[in-house]
């Protein structure tokens, strides 16, 4: 498959990691992105719901400036003082690359605590 | 009785000053309404306070030009300017009250020590070096300006300019005043001393530094003063603040080529480097302790205390000029 960039010049696998310790939230922001627009309350309320973390606001917005920065998501008009964000074409590619490589590191992980006598 | 939802967006608008002007501008509104929604559901999280005054001040250190990679490089160049001026001219403040009080001391004798001898010529030569630095940096940025006065948008310079004249007139003539009718040197002839600098020159720079004095922990012997050097002595930190924060309003206002944007990025690195000379001067000083302690060249605690806030501008302006560069390299187009 080929690669694509990121405005800021990184392919789509290393677009999450390169946001060092934003990582984690960015990769909670983006799978929930994933079913829609969302703004940032309902961001958190979703994310509680289906990782059970809780994100705080002001983490929450530099990690969001960032992925904007990324292009990896983009605003939409405000509603109601509110404003949406949504998954962009680069950010489904990165999302995707990215939670394909944990998968595989989840399964070699429970793959050789499986095969390992005494920890099966 | 407020409406809770009504307080809950005050409270939000409170806690949402912490952050910078420019990320209120693009983010204000809505993240003010995503912390009152936040707070109406959970009125009470000092978790949540926490993670917003870090987040708000970690936002001001970066659009101050000091960390991250949210500003663009011209932004990064303007605010990464910005500091280096504030901190030389906290760098300065500080150091010109060391150096005066040496430059006094030398009218009278010259210095015991080689620690203190060579310190204050480190010191006096860096403070030549620093008005060369200025006076290029301020050449084109006075072209600039004057340009805008005359044929650009002149509204926006107004005020930060009148800040500019008013500190620098009151600073100038309050020194020129004060060190004619107070100083301690000879009150000689300018070059009639032993001084390594004119008498004029030490007498201004310690007029113009009178504020920073360990008087203000004495607060018995203070009373002692002339009640108009008291006045001088609250009054010209007030002018020096005026003139830079006017100046500094001013550069932000301006607007810069790249080119000149370059050249002011390698004199802020120029200013960090002449810091460094100025200040291992004056630690060489303060660490020889000075000759006995009842001489003009005895070290204080304040002067230690200078050479901290010195310690400290010099750091934030030397990280500031090293990503100014760093942000002009990546504005230059490569070819």
């Amino acid at each position: 498959m080929a690669s694509t960039e990121t405005p800021d010049g990184h392919t789509e696998s290393e677009a999450l990691a390169s946001l060092g310790r934003y990582a984690g939230p960015a990769t909670l922001m983006l799978s929930s992105l994933a079913d829609g627009p969302k703004h940032g309350y309902a961001l958190t309320k979703d994310i509680e719901q289906f990782a059970g973390v809780h994100v705080a606001p002001g983490t929450m917005y530099e990690a969001l400036a960032r992925l904007e920065r990324q292009g990896l998501i983009e605003p939409l008009e405000s509603v109601d003082r509110r404003r949406p964000y949504r998954l962009t074409a680069e950010g489904a590619l990165a999302l995707r690359a990215h939670l394909h490589a944990q998968r595989q590191v989840a399964e070699v992980g429970l793959r050789r605590l499986d095969s390992t006598p005494g920890l099966a | 009785m407020i409406d809770p939802a009504e307080a809950a967006s005050r409270r939000a608008e409170r806690l949402v000053r912490c952050y910078p002007r420019a990320w209120r501008v693009r983010y204000g509104e809505e993240f003010t309404q995503f912390l009152a929604d936040d707070i109406a559901e959970r009125p009470h999280s000092v978790t949540r306070t926490a993670d917003v005054l870090r987040s708000g001040t970690l936002a001001r250190v970066t659009y101050a030009g000091l960390a991250g990679d949210a500003l663009e490089p011209q932004q990064q160049m303007r605010a990464g300017l910005g500091v280096v001026g504030l901190s030389a001219s906290a760098f300065l403040a500080a150091g010109v009250a060391i150096w005066s009080q040496l430059a006094i001391g030398w009218q009278w004798s010259s210095p015991a020590t080689t620690a203190t001898k060579v310190g204050m010529l480190m010191m006096s030569g860096a403070i030549l070096a620093f008005v060369l630095a200025a006076v290029l940096a301020a050449l084109p940025l006075a072209w600039v300006t004057l340009r805008e006065l005359v044929s650009g948008d002149r509204r926006r310079l107004v005020l930060p300019l009148i800040a500019v004249s008013v500190g620098t007139f009151v600073l100038v003539t309050g020194s020129i005043h004060f060190g004619q009718h107070g100083w301690p040197g000879t009150r000689g002839h300018p070059w009639s001393g032993r001084g390594l600098v004119p008498g004029s020159v030490a007498r201004f720079a310690w007029a113009a530094t009178l504020s920073i004095t360990s008087y203000w922990a004495h607060p018995g012997r203070l009373a002692s003063f002339p009640a108009a050097e008291i006045a001088w002595m609250l009054l010209s930190p007030l002018a020096l603040a005026a003139a830079v924060i006017g100046a500094a309003t001013t550069f932000r206002r301006l607007p810069l080529e790249p080119r000149v944007l370059r050249f002011e990025s390698w004199l802020g690195l120029t200013a960090a480097i002449v810091m460094v000379g100025f200040l291992t001067g004056a630690s060489s000083w303060v660490i020889s302790n000075g000759p006995d302690p009842h001489s003009l060249f005895r070290v204080g605690l304040i002067d230690f205390l200078g050479v901290t806030v010195m310690a400290a501008a010099l750091t934030l302006a030397y990280r500031a000029a090293h990503r100014t560069l760093g942000a002009s390299r990546r504005h230059t187009p490569t070819t």
